[in-house]
């Protein structure tokens, strides 16, 4: 008895909040519905939404572009986490503990409000980076060559530190004779890192990854304060696309497809990972 | 020799990693027309608060800072209670169907909100709560996280401590409340900073579903700051809104420091 009662309100929440709308999702996606009307209004569409998916360059530019905006984010994530890892907590120096709390502190931090400084700081000729790296006259956020990687800078920026203190945790977990052993055998630093640091990382670096491409897949803030979507949909994101399509633009339908097809591709990406995993071990 | 060189490059990172947030506080100060001067300035010249003010003049961002603080606080209780429960029921009773229930909970951790959001607006509209605080609320008082975090704890407890506390005849809500929460205090304060600074930076559900902006938070003032300002000479007062907007969640941070720390260190330091 206890435990239906102890269970009951998270389980209603999550229900009713988080599963119920997954089949929603759905659901609205095979209508055409505006958002403001009320949902007796919905009219039958079909998989109309879908095939109009098809023909939207749209939907392919923001699938694209959160796809790079992953990669980009995960390529440089990862090596430069376990970077910062080990240099702080290898070497005994005075002070890591401050600097552990520095770099995880960016990640407390509001994204509208640092992304708002981040505005500030690309802003052309007034911003301090372009003034920094005049010489290669860098346009930021304002050009569409550019600006996607500008804000994978800042996503970079903003989460390397919590993803370092995993690294660190991670680190804590490997014994220390192992390095004892290789010290013996004659390993240096290099040789240590590639055969006993990297390999009993490896759980950690996976978790890591999986956790990076999750949170770079929801990229929304940072888009909405400073670019939305632009210049010419460069940094239009899936979150980004469908949000505005149902609450800028009304057109709830479309808005479901891609967050449906969305959620298809993720469990499928799901499946492939979990399977390559269970492969491995 | 090398441990110079680690500090040196310790130092090195600290540096990218602080410099947007001093120029959050150097803007702040400037004057108008400190702002547009180009090249920029790197200290202001004639540092002034008067951009703090102003903050509170072009927007309601004292309501907003109350609605943040009521918003993320009823959410934390919330999430508090619900996932130590949860999380005791996961951890320590058995009935059919229990991991399969708690590793479909987890599942829901890696779904994008965008996923559900237009339901979501839907299913609370539809409740005729859109644009009120319980509507933002709803959807906030339990979450997935909290439960995992609280099994993985609460399995840690050993059983014979509940059994005992069983035959002195304690109740099971009793067994929760004074022998498994004390018990959890370091995960209970986690959880608490987590979720406190989760809702409080949550932009996209509060954004999607408010239309009163005497109901915004913090985080939707400060986008309504940047449209009614997007001149440069602005940037101090846009940059106090950051500031202040980042103050709540800092401040946590450092609260909470100790315990973070200590749950790093306790795992022991090798050189």
């Amino acid at each position: 008895m206890a435990a239906v009662a102890f269970l009951s309100p998270a389980m209603l929440v999550i229900g009713l909040f988080t599963v119920v709308p997954i089949g929603l999702t759905f659901w609205i996606s095979l209508h055409e519905w505006s958002m403001y009307t009320p949902l007796s209004e919905m009219s039958w569409r079909g998989l109309g939404n879908y095939t109009d998916l098809v023909g939207d360059d749209g939907f392919f530019t923001a699938l694209g572009n959160t796809a790079l905006y992953v990669a980009l984010v995960v390529v440089v994530t990862l090596p430069l986490s376990v970077a910062l890892g080990m240099l702080l907590y290898f070497p005994r120096v005075m002070g890591r503990g401050a600097a552990r709390a520095v770099l995880f502190s960016t990640y407390v931090i509001p994204t509208v409000a640092i992304s708002i400084v981040w505005g500030g700081l690309y802003a052309p000729d007034y911003g301090p980076l372009s003034q920094l790296f005049g010489a290669w006259d860098p346009t930021w956020l304002s050009s569409p060559d550019t600006a996607l990687a500008a804000l994978v800078i800042f996503h970079v920026w903003q989460m390397t530190g919590y993803y370092t203190v995993l690294v660190i945790a991670g680190l804590t977990q490997i014994p220390a004779d192992l390095y004892e052993a290789a010290r013996i055998d004659g390993a240096g630093f290099w040789r240590q890192t590639a055969h006993v640091t990297l390999p009993l990382l490896r759980r950690t670096t996976v978790f890591i990854g999986l956790v990076a491409i999750i949170n770079a897949i929801q990229v929304f803030d940072p888009v909405y304060i400073l670019t939305q979507g632009g210049p010419a949909e460069s940094t239009s994101v899936l979150s980004f696309a469908i949000q505005r399509a149902a609450f800028q633009h009304g057109m709830a339908g479309q808005a479901s497809a891609m967050a449906f097809t969305l959620l298809v591709l993720l469990v499928a990406l799901g499946g492939v990972f979990l399977a390559a995993a269970r492969r491995r071990s | 020799m090398r441990r110079t060189a680690a500090a040196a490059a310790i130092a090195l990172a600290m540096l990218p990693a602080l410099f947007p947030l001093y120029w959050m506080v150097i803007s702040s100060l400037k004057g108008p027309e400190e702002l547009q001067t180009v090249p920029p300035t790197w200290w202001p010249r004639e540092p002034s608060f008067g951009a703090f003010a102003e903050v509170f003049e072009a927007v309601p961002f004292g309501t907003a800072f109350a609605n943040s603080l009521l918003l993320s606080g009823v959410a934390t209780v919330s999430v508090l209670v619900t996932s130590v429960l949860a999380g005791y029921v996961f951890a320590k009773h058995r009935f059919r169907g229990r991991e399969a229930l708690f590793w479909g909970v987890v599942a829901t951790m890696f779904l994008p909100p965008v996923v559900t959001l237009v339901p979501l607006y839907w299913l609370v509209s539809s409740m005729d709560l859109a644009d009120s605080y319980l509507g933002v609320l709803l959807p906030w008082l339990a979450n997935a996280f909290g439960i995992f975090l609280m099994r993985q704890f609460i399995s840690d407890v050993p059983d014979e401590l509940l059994d005992a506390a069983r035959i002195d005849g304690a109740g099971e809500l009793r067994i929760v409340w004074r022998v498994v929460t004390p018990l959890l205090r370091p995960a209970v304060v986690s959880l608490a900073i987590f979720s406190f600074v989760f809702y409080w930076n949550n932009f996209i559900w509060p954004l999607s579903i408010l239309q009163d902006d005497a109901k915004f938070p913090v985080v939707l003032a400060l986008s309504q700051l940047l449209n009614y300002s997007t001149s440069v000479q602005y940037q101090n007062v846009v940059m106090a809104g950051a500031l202040i907007a980042s103050l709540p969640t800092i401040v946590v941070f450092l609260l909470a420091q100790r315990v973070f720390v200590a749950s790093l260190s306790r795992t022991g330091v090798k050189g």
